[in-house]
C-alpha cells in the first residue's frame, strides 16, 4: 500500500508502488489527450534529435514548437496584433468532462464566456498539460520527492483526473459521492463503474494525503 | 499579505465621478461541487489568495454549505486572471459584476 505524503525538510516526500504509479501515469496521459487541441499543429511530438540532417520535415514551424510568449504567459500573439484584434472564436467543449476541466467563466452569459474562452483557453489547456506531464515525470521512481510548486502542480493534476472520473461516474451530488465512496473492495468489483469508483477513491486518497502535507507547509 | 480587495481604489481616484464600465468592480464566485476535496479548496484559497487559515476555511465552508461563495473582489482584469487561475486548479469559478452578484 502506498505511504502517505509527508512534509519533510527535503520537501514533500511520498512512496507509491509500481502498479499504483502505472495507474496514475495512464490517467495523467488520458487527461493530456483530452486536453490537446484537436487538429492543431502544436501537438506534434517533441523531436529532440530526429535523425539530424536527413530529417525531411525540418520546417521552421515544426522545429520551434509553441510560441515562447504563449508558453510563458498563455497569451497568443494574435491577441495583440491582427486587424481588429478579435481572437478566434473557441467552441464550448462538447465532452462534459472536458467542459468541467475548461468551464465557462460566466454563469449565464454564453457570449461573454465565449469571449473569455477565446482569450484564455489555449493557455489554460497548456498549463494543465504541463502540470499533468510534470506529474507523470515525478512518478519515475517509487520514492517521490516534490518541492512546493511541483507538489501544487501534482495536486492539480490529480484533481483534474478526479474531475474527469467524477464526470464518467456521474457524481453530481454529495449522495453520489457517498455511493462511489462505498465501493471499497477490489475483489467485489463487477462492472466498469465499480472499477472506476475504486480508481477514483484511490486517486482521492493520494490527493488528500498530498493536501495534508501541503497544508503542513503553510502552518 | 495580498488583498484582492480593490473596491476602495476606484473611490479614491480623482475621476471617480466619471467612473466608466471599466471601473465597476467584479467578484469571483466559487461554486460547490461534490468532487473537490475540502482540504484542496482551503489550500488553494490560502496559497493563491494569501488568506489566513481562518478566512480560507470559512470561505470553503460557505462554498460547501451554501453552494457558492464570493472569494475575491477587484477590477475586471484582476478577477479574470483569478478565474483563469482557479480553472487551472480545477475549481469551478465564475466572475460577475459586483453590483449584479
Amino acid at each position: 500500500m502506498a505511504r502517505a505524503f509527508k512534509h519533510s525538510p527535503r520537501g514533500i516526500v511520498g512512496q507509491l508502488e509500481g502498479a499504483e504509479r502505472d495507474l496514475l501515469r495512464n490517467l495523467f496521459d488520458d487527461v493530456v489527450l483530452m486536453l490537446e487541441p484537436d487538429g492543431e499543429g502544436d501537438t506534434a511530438p517533441e523531436t529532440e534529435d530526429d535523425g539530424g540532417d536527413g530529417a525531411p520535415e525540418e520546417t521552421g514551424e515544426a522545429a520551434s514548437g509553441p510560441d515562447p510568449l504563449w508558453a510563458l504567459t498563455g497569451l497568443s500573439p494574435e491577441d495583440f496584433g491582427g486587424a481588429g484584434g478579435e481572437a478566434e472564436p473557441v467552441p464550448t467543449p462538447s465532452d462534459p468532462a472536458v467542459l468541467r476541466l475548461l468551464p465557462d467563466a460566466f454563469r449565464d452569459d454564453p457570449e461573454a464566456s465565449s469571449a473569455f474562452r477565446a482569450m484564455t483557453e489555449r493557455g489554460l489547456r497548456q498549463r494543465k498539460i504541463a502540470a499533468l506531464r510534470g506529474a507523470t515525470m515525478a512518478l519515475e521512481s517509487a520514492h517521490i520527492e516534490l518541492d512546493e510548486p511541483a507538489a501544487q502542480r501534482f495536486a492539480a493534476a490529480l484533481n483534474d483526473v478526479r474531475l474527469v472520473l467524477a464526470e464518467r461516474l456521474e457524481i453530481r451530488s454529495d449522495a453520489d459521492s457517498e455511493r462511489v465512496h462505498d465501493v471499497d473492495n477490489w475483489a467485489d468489483a463487477e462492472s466498469v463503474d465499480d472499477y472506476l469508483a475504486l480508481v477514483y477513491n484511490f486517486v482521492s486518497w493520494v490527493q488528500e494525503s498530498l493536501m495534508q502535507a501541503l497544508l503542513d507547509t503553510l502552518d | 499579505m495580498m488583498s484582492p480587495d480593490t473596491i476602495d481604489h476606484t473611490e479614491t481616484e480623482g475621476d471617480a465621478a466619471q467612473a466608466t464600465a471599466l471601473d465597476v468592480p467584479y467578484v469571483l464566485i466559487v461554486w460547490n461541487d461534490p468532487v473537490n476535496l475540502m482540504s484542496y479548496v482551503s489550500y488553494v484559497f490560502r496559497s493563491y489568495f494569501g488568506y489566513s487559515k481562518g478566512k480560507a476555511d470559512q470561505l470553503m465552508m460557505q462554498v460547501h454549505n451554501e453552494g457558492r461563495s464570493i472569494v475575491a473582489t477587484g477590477s475586471r482584469e484582476k478577477i479574470e486572471a483569478d478565474v483563469s487561475a482557479m480553472h487551472g486548479f480545477g475549481l469551478w469559478a465564475t466572475l460577475k459584476r459586483a453590483d449584479e452578484a
